[in-house]
């Protein structure tokens, strides 16, 4: 049975034992989040930046802002740490809030908005999503 | 040194009438609501961990709103204050659920 991929230690941080086909994983998604932020030409951007009130034209620019600059900071950070074998508790979450954020936009993008379209997705496609499901599923489990 | 004598730390019978006065206009104001929408791919145990750490919830309830996500398609997470509402679904999707606000009706 293989052993687990983030374990959350007595002194609080969270250990990282990917290996380096795991780290590229997390290095892919973590840089699309990144770029798709930035861009707006970005496959992911749209799905990152739904409405908060969809009752309205426009969202608050505030709070569209406060989402923008948040995305950014965790996608920045989770990027500065992807070598490092020890997060601490703000790093490990920017992990998991990137990660949750390239899932979705990854689902999102491919039109799976139903367990219907999941099921009946491409092998390969299945296969990443699964992939980011099983690391924050693991890394979930250290908070 | 500031005198306590000089701060007024209690309510007057006027502060209370004036409440009384404006307290129709308070009722009418509905509340926002954060809705957080289900979808096929997150991990269950993602959403209770972000229901928890944004909103401090209790790991029953947080288990509890997320299987409401889960089986009705959506669920209201926090009813409130307008501006409280937006920041709330701001967090929420920063931490990549799909939530959005609507008033309540």
């Amino acid at each position: 049975m293989p052993g687990k991929l983030f374990v959350r230690r007595r002194d609080g941080r969270v250990e990282v034992r990917l290996n380096d086909a795991g780290r590229s994983v997390v290095r892919e998604a973590f840089a699309h989040v990144a770029a798709a932020e930035r861009d707006p030409d970005h496959d992911w951007h749209l799905s990152m930046n739904a409405p908060i009130n969809p009752s309205k034209d426009d969202d608050d620019p505030l709070s569209a802002l406060a989402r923008q600059n948040e995305i950014a900071t965790n996608s920045e950070l989770s990027i500065m740490t992807l070598n490092e074998q020890f997060l601490n508790d703000a790093e490990a979450w920017a992990w998991l809030s990137t990660l949750q954020v390239a899932l979705r936009s990854l689902a999102v993008v491919n039109g799976i908005l139903s367990d219907e379209k999941l099921d009946s997705c491409e092998h390969d496609l299945l296969q990443e999503i699964r992939t980011i499901q099983q690391l924050l599923f693991e890394l979930a489990a250290c908070f | 040194m500031t005198s306590l004598k000089r701060l007024r730390l209690s309510s007057t019978e006027s502060d209370v009438k004036s409440d009384v006065e404006t307290n129709a206009t308070v009722v009418t104001q509905r509340p926002w609501n954060v809705i957080v929408w289900n979808d096929p791919v997150t991990p269950m145990t993602v959403v209770v961990v972000v229901f928890k750490r944004i909103f401090g919830y209790s790991a029953n309830k947080c288990t509890h709103l997320m299987l409401t996500v889960h089986h009705e398609g959506r669920a209201v997470v926090w009813s409130g204050q307008r501006e409280r509402a937006e920041s709330y679904c701001v967090k929420l999707q920063v931490a990549g659920l799909q939530a959005t606000v609507e008033q309540d009706t």
